[in-house]
């Protein structure tokens, strides 16, 4: 056994050392405290406010489904108006809170197998209607063969959801927007997927390719904007992007579209 | 015989909103704001169907189903209302014994439809 002596100006250090290193104990202890209680008052929050928003949609929805008569066509257009800004209000709440637990480091992943073409498809059929009331052209491309993922698929539909979504957004009526899957990079053992969200649309300046990232960025103010959400909508992204140990980025330049990017290392099932 | 429901939730706006859609659309309706509440309605009246909110203030809506007396009758078709149809809260409401999960709020007609599908395959009590 080696001693080692200290004379008392060491020790003296040591011990100043011992009690900043308590002190940082702490305060990390409570910093994370902190960042549950402030979630978990979120989520409270989020839930009150779903709570009478669900029973005013459900209202509309019975007026304008004619269980209780039928309407005028102006008085259906009326209701729908109500139905519409309280289900948008609805996806607003989600994402504050969804965002909340990311900073917090609440988000856990429920992995299951599933194949990219079928989350793309669902996505897809989702935004059937808002492609076709913009006459937009969507084409999909998905390389034969690509490997079942083992990820958690809501997130995965969320993240192309989102991104499609923004792609419908930000391109003028008459345009094209596009999703493409292929194999990223491959060996024996392991494969990443690249999978890409195009559209021809206003295009994003290259210095404020990192601000869409960030939470609440406004990168166009413009009245020509049509786009209604949180600002959360890409941080939440590239979260549940980063949760799969894969990146998100753009590639795009004012006036000549976008092309959103991202990875997704192919782990299997257990 | 008209179909039972019980919907338990507790905010009264629901209950109010749910509660128009399932009675103009022919069903009878009780209404529970707690899981103590809707146990009683389950002794007491039997329902054909049971809409179970999953959070009730500060208590857990699944906590409902060790209430469910396998002894007695025909059980109630239970059917978990929710904000979020994740596959977390999914799993969990199956594994509780629920026939369904319903991302809140419910498209009426579709709500009318399924109830109307539920309690095809069985005699109502």
């Amino acid at each position: 056994m080696t001693r080692v002596y200290m004379d008392d100006t060491s020790a003296e250090r040591l011990n100043s050392l011992q009690e900043q290193n308590l002190e940082l104990s702490r305060l990390i202890a409570e910093l994370r405290n902190e960042a549950a209680l402030r979630t978990q008052f979120l989520s409270n929050i989020s839930h009150d406010l779903r709570t009478p928003l669900t029973a005013i949609i459900t209202h509309g929805e019975i007026l304008r489904d004619g269980i209780l008569g039928e309407l005028t066509s102006r008085q259906k257009e009326s209701v729908s108006g109500i139905i519409g800004g309280g289900r948008q209000l609805l996806e607003m709440i989600g994402e504050i809170l969804t965002y909340a637990r990311g900073a917090a480091h609440q988000l856990t992943l429920a992995r299951t197998e599933f194949s990219i073409e079928s989350a793309v498809e669902q996505v897809c059929a989702l935004n059937e209607s808002l492609i076709a009331k913009k006459k937009l052209d969507l084409a999909v491309a998905i390389e034969p063969d690509l490997p079942v993922l083992y990820a958690d698929r809501d997130k995965i539909a969320h993240i192309l959801g989102n991104l499609l979504g923004n792609a419908i957004d930000f391109t003028l009526p008459g345009g094209r927007v596009w999703i493409r899957c292929s194999r990223a990079a491959s060996t024996e053992r392991s494969h990443v997927l690249l999978i890409e969200v195009g559209d021809t649309g206003i295009g994003i300046a290259p210095e404020h390719h990192e601000l869409v990232f960030r939470e609440f960025a406004q990168v166009d103010a413009s009245a020509s904007r049509q786009h209604h959400g949180t600002g959360l909508g890409l941080a939440i992204a590239r979260k549940f992007v980063e949760l799969h140990d894969g990146r998100l980025w753009v590639e795009s330049a004012l006036g000549t579209g976008s092309r959103f990017f991202f990875t997704l290392p192919v782990r299997s099932a257990p | 015989m008209v179909p039972h429901i019980l919907l338990v939730e507790d905010n009264a706006f629901v209950i109010g909103a749910l509660r128009l859609l399932l009675e103009e659309t022919g069903h009878r309706v009780s209404d529970a704001r707690s899981v103590a509440a809707a146990a009683r309605v389950l002794l007491d009246d039997p329902p054909d169907v049971v809409l179970l909110d999953l959070t009730l203030g500060n208590e857990d809506g699944l906590t409902l189903m060790s209430s469910i007396d396998v002894g007695r009758g025909p059980l109630p078709i239970v059917v978990a209302l929710t904000g979020h149809d994740d596959v977390a809260t999914v799993e969990r409401c199956t594994a509780a014994g629920c026939r369904a999960v319903l991302v809140k709020p419910i498209a009426p007609l579709k709500l009318k439809g399924q109830i109307a599908e539920w309690l095809g395959g069985r005699v109502v009590a």
